[in-house]
């Protein structure tokens, strides 16, 4: 039982931050059709960020949220410099584009800042745990559950209740159409980036506190992680990112929790394996479109 | 009926190399009702899509008196033009309800239309919260009027209405069409059902190979020998 809820704990914890980082992925895919790997450095900016409040003697909170607005900041200055400039272009720039910007920030992190891991220290109240049965949960996964789930809800309901909501989503499924709702399609591009930086915001916030550090390439994995999440749940679908981010969360704590040791160093190949596995049932992923002819 | 709504002048489209529409003069007056016809690939598609936007063109569009020739979608529809694409092209994962308020704009207080919408077309009014994907063929095309209708267009431009919808289905459409002319509206129809449309329509375009062949009143193209010809093998 303690081992189930602790499981349930990680699955949640992991889970809800691979939902918010792949929902930012999905959201602009849905309006340029592109996977942007420089995502994963909109984390680690944040992760400077809030650094960079901390040392600087802000109130934690304040660094929080400082750090999650820049990330939304430079994720709309990341669109009206780099991508404005190609959006007519094909599929194959738009993507070598954000890897070029995604090498850009790492280059920019290492040598602007430090090629090694800063130490972020976070509050003491958050380093302690809560009992729950014989299970100790730390008040870091507890806060990284509250704010996952919060953001999750308070993004359900944008989509549901608000003419941008709307509108994102309907360009995720046509993207064409929605400009003969009288949408400006180059606002409705720099919102999408702008929502996506505020996800990876959050995303990044959560990620450095749990791990307590954060150096120039600490965006690289969780985006990858992602990316793949996004292609389970079925790119460009919103829903199917956060079930994703669940799916390929249980898999990985559910490996971590009960691989025997002598196979735990194969432990990504079977998570990878187990992944190929599902996109072979569902080939467009789990909520995903019949065709999909974006990168 | 005598002010000139929109006119093309010299409109043309083309894909590559490949020209599908040349130099197309079209005009619609102020709450006339336009068929256009032609086989498939004539360029009638291409036609509406180019004079809202949605693809590039030379030539000119004028529309209520301003040149919108390579205007942007959006701001053509805030003008008064909107477009019921072929395959009504709804949002199948938002809700009915969510469709037609996407078609106001923004910062429109539309709910006066919206209900007006929604008393004309009663079905709808049951399926609001229903996702639109699982929305009948005849239920969509509604759908997909009411939509456009939601920015208050002062022209309907409608993409093959009664494609894929039975023959009782396309007498609501038809029925829904005709209550909106009764207010005014004027419309552009693309159509296959050529004598359907024919009775329906003051005047008509026919297209062939992207070019005007004919055109005429409604009624002279329902007695032309060339459309009974071309579209119905030679006979009504």
């Amino acid at each position: 039982m303690d081992a189930l809820i602790s499981y349930l704990v990680n699955v949640i914890s992991l889970g809800g931050t691979y939902a918010l980082l792949a929902l930012g992925l999905a959201v602009v895919f849905s309006v340029l059709g592109l996977i942007n790997f420089a995502h994963g450095e909109l984390m680690t900016l944040t992760g400077y960020v809030l650094l960079a409040g901390i040392l600087t003697g802000q109130p934690f909170w304040l660094a929080v949220i400082v750090a999650v607005i820049a990330g939304g900041i430079s994720a709309a200055l990341m669109e009206f410099a780099a991508f404005r400039p190609v959006r007519n272009a094909s599929g194959a720039t738009l993507l070598m584009t954000s890897f070029a910007v995604s090498m850009l920030l790492q280059v920019l992190f290492q040598n602007g800042i430090s090629p090694r891991g800063q130490a972020v220290p976070v509050p003491t109240w958050l380093t302690t745990s809560l009992s729950i049965g014989n299970s100790q949960i730390s008040k870091v996964q507890i806060m990284s559950i509250t704010v996952g789930v919060l953001s999750l809800l308070a993004l359900k309901f944008f989509f549901d209740r608000s003419y941008w909501g709307w509108a994102i989503r309907a360009a995720a499924d046509d993207f064409e159409i929605v400009g003969l709702m009288g949408v400006k399609a180059s606002r409705l591009i720099t919102f999408a980036f702008l929502l996506s930086g505020l996800l990876a915001g959050v995303a990044g916030v959560l990620w450095v506190i749990q791990r307590g550090s954060v150096d120039p390439l600490m965006g690289f994995k969780p985006v990858l992680a992602a990316f793949i999440v996004a292609v389970i749940g079925g790119l460009g679908s919103l829903t199917g990112a956060v079930a994703g981010g669940f799916i390929l969360s249980a898999i990985e704590i559910a490996l971590q929790t009960w691989l025997p040791p002598n196979v735990m160093p194969y432990r990504d190949a079977v998570t990878y394996t187990l992944v190929v596995i599902i996109l072979s049932i569902f080939p467009n992923g789990i909520f995903g479109k019949k065709t999909q002819e974006k990168v | 009926m005598s002010n000139s709504l929109l006119t093309t002048t010299d409109l043309s489209i083309s894909y590559g190399a490949v020209k599908a529409v040349r130099g197309s003069n079209l005009e619609v007056k102020e709450g006339e009702v336009v068929a256009l016809l032609g086989p498939n690939g004539a360029g009638k598609s291409s036609t509406l899509r180019a004079i809202v936007g949605l693809i590039k063109s030379q030539g000119s569009v004028n529309f209520a008196g301003h040149d919108i020739t390579g205007l942007p979608t959006e701001r053509i529809v805030s003008l008064g033009l909107s477009l019921v694409p072929e395959g009504r092209r709804l949002f199948p994962n938002l809700t009915v309800s969510e469709n037609l308020m996407l078609g106001a704009p923004r910062k429109a207080k539309s709910d006066d239309l919206f209900d007006d919408l929604l008393d004309r077309l009663p079905i709808l009014r049951e399926r609001l919260q229903q996702v639109s994907g699982t929305l009948s063929g005849g239920e969509q095309q509604q759908v997909a009027i009411a939509r456009a209708l939601m920015s208050r267009p002062k022209l309907l431009l409608i993409d093959e209405p009664s494609l894929g919808l039975a023959p009782t289905i396309v007498d609501a459409v038809y029925q829904l069409l005709s209550d909106l002319r009764k207010t005014g509206l004027a419309m552009i129809i693309v159509e296959q059902e050529v004598m359907r449309v024919l009775k329906f329509a003051d005047r008509a375009y026919a297209m062939s190979t992207g070019e005007i062949a004919l055109e005429g009143s409604a009624a002279e193209l329902r007695t032309s020998d060339e459309v009974k010809r071309v579209y119905l093998g030679g006979a009504e």
